[in-house]
């Protein structure tokens, strides 16, 4: 479970936000509404005024970005040199994990990666499936998702696959989306405004 | 009327002069043997690879600096990269003539280890080093402040160190401003005159034994301390700038391609 309590001024804008995310996690909200910059000071890339964030009972707000344990997913989040299959367990072999065969095969056939070659010369779309699928395998103990559900042709089976395979190996998982309808694809739905998340279900 | 146009083509015209008069009489009117002997190009031979080895250690010591200066914020940091290039450059041959002299205690320690400046290939690239990295590193901070972080961040969520994710990810999809840096940084090592007359006049070591830099022997020509005098040192001159604008345009080349 991710809990945060925090307050944040960055330039004009202020973030105020209490959240417990467990499970899938939808932060929906209109364009500036802070979710990036919520997700940014969640991962550790933006510094709090005042606050806490928890992972799993774990205060981690003194930790680095690089030992949180959580990975922040954008549509640009890639490495475009890699070949896929080096890219998919790239995570997995810096931590020095070994995932059967069998369950890097599921992931993959679970997020549509049915397709190799580098990582560079991919569509957008399939390169998304292979940054989710990096930041599942490498067992983190959260991923935040901006925006990189968006643009996958089979968005909404892909989630319901991506929170599925999330759960089983015990990761939770908070993504944003400009709807709130997208709140039924998780488990809890919070509504951002003006820097406030507010908790609907 | 384009005004701007006009003056800016007049501005650059008038930076090139120099440069068109040289090709011109080097290549024409003062054209001298002695310009383009087997000495010359001994010479060139030694400016261009000492330069290259410079650029080498710019690549391998000062690659992360540009990263760290990127990333970082450092304002002081990167004021002080400026320094080297912003002191008349003869302090810089004078100051590593002093890190190496008997007399002093790093000098005891380095001649100690064999590690000799004056007068030898080390010393040529130590202070070509100087004199090029900062050129190198102001090359490399912009590219890599132009580059979007999300990779670096997503390595960073898995736990990769900043120096990890600089060698594993930004690195292997930099090649472009990194081969651009190189060749700018190069162009200037390879103009560099002030700190080498200093400490690398000549160099004693195979397989350039007895030969000066480029640059110094062009001032040797106009000196009057090599045959030729002033025609030769034209026709030098008009030579080394022949050599030296393909990679200068080359850089710029590729910077400009990645900055698009």
């Amino acid at each position: 479970m991710i809990e945060a309590k925090v307050r944040a001024h960055l330039g004009e804008f202020q973030l105020n936000v209490e959240l417990r995310g467990e499970g899938v996690t939808c932060l929906a909200g209109k364009n500036g509404s802070g979710k990036s910059t919520l997700l940014r000071v969640l991962a550790g890339f933006l510094p709090v005024d005042e606050g806490n964030v928890l992972v799993g009972g774990t205060n981690i707000s003194n930790c680095s970005a690089e030992k949180r344990g959580i990975i922040l997913v954008t549509p640009a989040s890639c490495f475009p040199h890699l070949r896929v299959d080096s890219h998919i367990m790239w995570g997995a072999n810096l931590k020095k994990l070994r995932p059967s065969d069998e369950y890097v095969s599921r992931v993959k056939s679970g997020l549509g990666i049915d397709f190799a070659g580098t990582v560079g010369n991919l569509s957008r779309g399939m390169r998304q499936r292979v940054s989710l699928a990096t930041a599942l395998l490498s067992s983190p103990r959260a991923i935040l998702v901006d925006e990189a559900f968006l643009g996958l042709h089979d968005r909404e089976a892909f989630i319901r696959a991506y929170g599925t395979l999330a759960k089983e190996a015990g990761v939770d998982v908070i993504f944003t989306s400009q709807d709130e309808e997208d709140g039924r694809l998780g488990d809890h739905l919070y509504v951002m405004n003006d820097g406030v998340a507010a908790p609907k279900y | 009327m384009n005004w701007l146009r006009l003056i800016s083509i007049a501005s650059l015209l008038l930076l090139l002069v120099p440069v068109f008069i040289l090709l011109y009489y080097g290549l024409g009117p003062f054209r001298d043997a002695a310009g383009y002997s087997a000495e010359v190009f001994r010479s060139i031979e030694l400016t261009l690879f000492s330069s290259a080895l410079a650029v080498v250690v710019d690549f391998i010591l000062f690659t992360p600096l540009a990263f760290y200066l990127a990333r970082g914020n450092d304002r002081v940091a990167e004021t002080l990269v400026d320094i080297p290039i912003s002191v008349p450059h003869p302090i810089i041959g004078v100051a590593l003539l002093i890190v190496d002299s008997p007399v002093t205690p790093t000098g005891k320690f380095l001649l100690g280890l064999h590690i000799n400046f004056y007068n030898s290939i080390l010393g040529l690239v130590a202070a070509l080093v100087i004199m090029s990295a900062p050129i190198y590193v102001k090359s490399m901070l912009p590219y890599f402040e132009s580059k979007d972080p999300s990779p670096e961040e997503f390595a960073t969520g898995m736990g990769a160190s900043k120096l990890r994710t600089l060698f594993s990810i930004v690195l292997p999809n930099s090649f472009d401003g990194l081969a651009s840096s190189s060749l700018v940084s190069m162009s200037r090592a390879l103009s560099e005159f002030g700190s080498i007359s200093i400490i690398a006049f000549y160099v004693l070591q195979y397989p350039f034994y007895g030969v000066s830099p480029a640059s110094v022997t062009i001032y040797e020509f106009f000196s009057g301390n090599m045959s030729g005098g002033l025609n030769a040192a034209v026709t030098a001159s008009a030579v080394m700038i022949l050599v030296a604008i393909p990679i200068t345009l080359a850089g710029h080349f590729l910077r400009r391609r990645t900055s698009r």
